[in-house]
């Protein structure tokens, strides 16, 4: 998947809005956070500050009120109606009042309990009761006696209240002093105004800051006024606190001197930690305070990051899904284009690309592949078409150089070993096929060799070639002289030769009885001889190149052979070979090469040569074909019984009887073996009885008949000046191993000559008919 | 290098035999051919050419037997060759001569033919 653009796209562009839509988020949310927070905090503390002011309303109120009460009763005297009367109108106009009293000083009245009204309400209405009928007087009870004690209005300690409200209350208590014309003070009495603990818990109640926090609020001696826990109420902190919350002796201590303070604490109530607010009421100096958990109170919080969360969870799926489906849409005529391309890639030509609908950057894509697709498509069948008709044209160029290797001796790379001589050569072609050829054969006790090049390589100097050897091989009998030889083939290479190819050609006859070399040159590089470690350039007289113009004479050279020489023939392509900086190998190289394999035999000569060649053009490619020839004359062995007699016969009556007493005769004085003689016996007749068959001559004409021999071989050799004939050639040949029904009578004779010798030649010369053969002794 | 010949028929198993001696060659061959022919016209079934003594045979010679055999057979006979010598053998080998053609190695095996043949005719009488 990560090979899509639209994959890599899809992620790259994702994780980028996924990130600034984080960023922003993150940014936001601290911004927001912070506000938020101080939002929370002054909420908390506002609700924390109203709840405190309007206790602080309650208990000014209710001081206020019980304070103007006691101003009143001060100044003026009035009757207990009038008493009554004003403080039923306090508390009724004081809501925050629950209750008011009038308590006179006992010791100015005449009744023994003395004397003190207290109205306050109950069930919505304003009730009066007698604070005289309690059970104790009403001058021992704190609110009285406490602030005549402290001669000042006080708030004192709550206390249950059974013989006025019949309610756990607080009450002011303000004394009243008047003053008498000397001026001394005396107590009037004392005024108070009560606030219920029911009406302070519905203050305190209301500090609740989050779900389960509470406000609580202690009086100026430290007893529980309001709490959670409504059980603690009017019990003394002291006694609450267990070992395990004595950091609430601190908070509580704290707020009873009056300090504000702040504290975190586990929660008493629920896990986690609240924070406790200490404060303290400005009319009483109580202390007032608020538990709340933070987790709660930052519960705003934890739901705005929630949203946030889902809303940036949110945002980005959209995106995603957003970015997804563009690129998608976007990438996907680059996605059916790579399909597209994959396939054309595997080879399916005929793969048709999407279409292309708008003309953006994909659309001129699409357009450049189609365009590709049809010339690649014309490309391939062009190039299908060219390695066809090339492989055909290797395959015929193959035959070809096969066929022309056919026409060398041995196929190209030649090896002759005998006795007086040895002959390698090797034919390389620059191209499949090329114009060098070379040539030998043995004919009449001469070896006759030929290296030729024609110019130009390549199938036109190949067909040249194969024209020119077929013509050597027709021309045998001419190529007994060099010179002639080579003048003949000139005359007939020239014809219908309109290109003006031609053909350059060393054509040698070696004497293998006397090593003397003839040869005539075409216009042919001279070839090295290498005697006694030193190889020399042959000087050599030579004649035009053959095939351009007719009747040409070509001199003729002669060098004796010293025994144990080599002889290398060679064309130009060895001595014109180039190297990479287009020096030529030259004829200095090559005969140091030739003198340095002079120990070699003939074949690892040559081949080292062509090594030396290769290695000296180094990469340079075989620019002409190359051709060797190497011939080792080791000269003539003279044998133990090496003989040599001639005879006349004539052709009269007896003559087969007459040649084969002659012939026993000498080859046993020869010391030749009896089946030795008798085979050659079969062979003379033969070669007798054709020449007195066919020669037409008379009875009184002679043949001669020559025999020569040693040790390894023995020739015979008849010559008549009859009318040509080459029983070789011409005389009849029966069919071997009929049965009596189908045997030919007659034409046995041929056979037996070519079954009995190795080497049969016939040639005519000056007029007469020269037919010999070789028989090669068993040794 | 002359040819001898010698002729002895035997007229109750219906075989010739003709000796050879010497050299049957170009030369030789006319004189052999004219013998043979008149052996062959007696009608014998079978014609045996001794090889005993003959040293020497050439294209020529084979020539004649080669005639011989087809007339032979064409007239119903038969011509064989025993007692070929080595050398002799050979030059009907290299011509690959007459596959056919009945040899014998020796008189032995020529005469434990010329049995077997007798008691043969005897058994169809």
């Amino acid at each position: 998947m990560s090979n899509s653009i639209a994959t890599r796209l899809i992620l790259a562009l994702c994780i980028c809005t996924g990130t600034i839509i984080s960023l922003g988020m993150a940014l936001d949310y601290r911004v927001s956070r912070t506000e938020l927070l101080e939002n929370l905090r002054l909420e908390s503390a506002n609700t924390i500050q109203k709840s405190i002011t309007d206790l602080e309303n309650l208990f000014d109120g209710a001081e206020d009120g019980t304070r103007f009460l006691a101003k009143i009763l001060q100044q003026q005297d009035f009757t207990e109606a009038q008493l009554q009367s004003l403080l039923r109108d306090i508390v009724d106009s004081n809501g925050d009042i629950y209750g008011a009293a009038i308590a006179i000083n006992p010791d100015t009245v005449t009744s023994e309990r003395g004397y003190a009204p207290y109205y306050y309400r109950r069930n919505g209405s304003i009730v009066y009761a007698d604070l005289t009928e309690g059970e104790d007087f009403y001058w021992q009870r704190s609110w009285y006696s406490d602030a005549v004690r402290a001669a000042k209005p006080i708030w004192v300690e709550p206390y249950f209240d059974l013989e006025g409200g019949q309610a756990l209350m607080t009450t002011f208590s303000a004394p009243v002093y008047r003053l008498d014309e000397e001026g001394n003070r005396s107590l009037f009495g004392v005024v108070t105004g009560d606030i219920t603990l029911d009406e302070l818990n519905h203050y305190v109640s209301n500090m609740k800051v989050g779900q389960s926090g509470y406000g609580f609020l202690l009086s100026g001696q430290g007893t529980i006024l309001s709490t959670r826990d409504q059980t603690l109420r009017m019990r003394s902190y002291e006694e609450v606190i267990t070992t395990d919350t004595q950091y609430w002796r601190e908070i509580l201590v704290g707020g009873l001197e009056g300090s504000s303070l702040v504290r975190t604490i586990d929660c008493p109530h629920i896990d986690g930690s609240c924070t406790v607010r200490m404060g303290s009421l400005d009319p009483v100096g109580w202390p007032v305070g608020v538990v709340y958990s933070q987790d709660e109170v930052l519960e705003p919080l934890y739901e705005y990051q929630l949203k946030m969360l889902a809303t940036g969870i949110a945002t980005l799926m959209l995106m995603s899904i957003a970015i997804y489906s563009i690129t998608r849409r976007v990438t996907a005529p680059l996605t059916a284009l790579a399909a597209a391309s994959d396939s054309i890639a595997l080879g399916d030509l005929s793969t048709s690309f999407p279409p292309a609908k708008y003309n953006d950057e994909i659309g001129r894509l699409v357009t450049s592949f189609s365009s590709m697709q049809r010339d690649l498509k014309v490309y391939i069948a062009d190039l299908e078409d060219a390695t066809a008709s090339r492989s055909r044209l290797e395959g015929e160029l193959a035959a070809a150089r096969e066929i022309q290797m056919s026409m060398l001796p041995q196929g190209g790379e030649a090896q002759e070993t005998c006795e007086t001589y040895s002959l390698w050569a090797k034919v390389r072609p620059a191209k499949s096929v090329g114009g060098d050829l070379y040539t030998y054969y043995e004919r009449h006790g001469e070896l006759f060799v030929a290296v030729g090049d024609v110019s130009d390589k390549g199938v036109p100097a190949a067909l040249f070639m194969a024209k020119a050897i077929s013509l050597m091989q027709q021309l045998q009998e001419d190529f007994s002289e060099p010179n002639t030889g080579m003048a003949k083939l000139n005359d007939l290479l020239e014809q219908g030769n309109e290109n003006c190819m031609f053909l350059t050609l060393f054509f040698g006859v070696l004497n293998l009885q006397t090593g003397t070399l003839r040869f005539a040159s075409g216009g042919h590089t001279p070839p090295t001889l290498l005697q006694a470690g030193r190889a020399t350039t042959l000087e050599q007289k030579s004649g035009p190149a053959l095939g351009l113009a007719t009747e040409q004479t070509f001199p003729i050279n002669t060098v004796q052979l010293p025994a144990g020489s080599r002889l290398a023939i060679y064309t130009d392509g060895i001595d014109e070979a180039f190297d990479s900086e287009a020096q030529m190998f030259g004829t200095q190289r090559i005969n140091a090469q030739i003198e340095k394999d002079v120990d070699q035999a003939t074949a690892s000569a040559g081949m080292s040569l062509f090594q030396a060649v290769d290695a000296f053009a180094g990469p340079t490619p075989q620019s002409d074909d190359i051709t060797l020839l190497l011939l080792d004359w080791s000269a003539a062995t003279l044998h133990a019984h090496e003989f040599a007699q001639q005879h006349a016969l004539h052709l009269g009556p007896k003559l087969v009887t007459r040649a084969n007493l002659w012939l026993e005769h000498v080859l046993e004085q020869a010391g030749v073996s009896p089946d030795v003689i008798m085979e050659l016996t079969l062979v003379l007749e033969e070669m007798v009885t054709n020449v007195g068959k066919y020669s037409g001559l008379d009875q009184t004409s002679e043949l001669q008949v020559l025999v020569a021999g040693n040790s390894a071989e023995i020739s015979l050799e008849i010559q008549d000046q009859g009318s040509p004939f080459d029983p070789l050639s011409e005389a009849r040949r029966a069919e071997l191993g009929q049965d009596i029904d189908h045997a030919q009578v007659g034409g046995l004779g041929v056979h037996l000559i070519t079954q009995l010798t190795q080497q049969q030649d016939y040639r005519r010369e000056e007029g007469k008919n020269i037919l010999r053969v070789i028989k090669q002794l068993d040794t | 290098m002359e040819l001898k010949t010698s002729v002895s028929i035997d007229e109750e198993q219906s075989v010739a035999r003709l000796g050879l001696k010497g050299a049957l060659n170009t030369d030789t061959a006319p004189e052999f051919e004219k013998r043979l022919q008149d052996v062959l016209s007696k009608g014998n079934s079978l014609t045996v050419l001794d090889m005993k003594e003959l040293d020497y045979i050439s294209s020529a010679g084979l020539r004649v037997i080669f005639k011989a055999a087809k007339q032979a057979k064409n007239a119903g006979n038969r011509l064989a060759a025993a007692n070929r010598k080595p050398h002799i053998d050979k030059v009907f080998e290299i011509l690959k001569a007459l596959p056919d053609m009945a040899v014998f190695a020796d008189d032995d095996e020529l005469d434990a033919y010329l049995d077997a043949m007798q008691s043969q005719v005897k058994g169809d009488g």
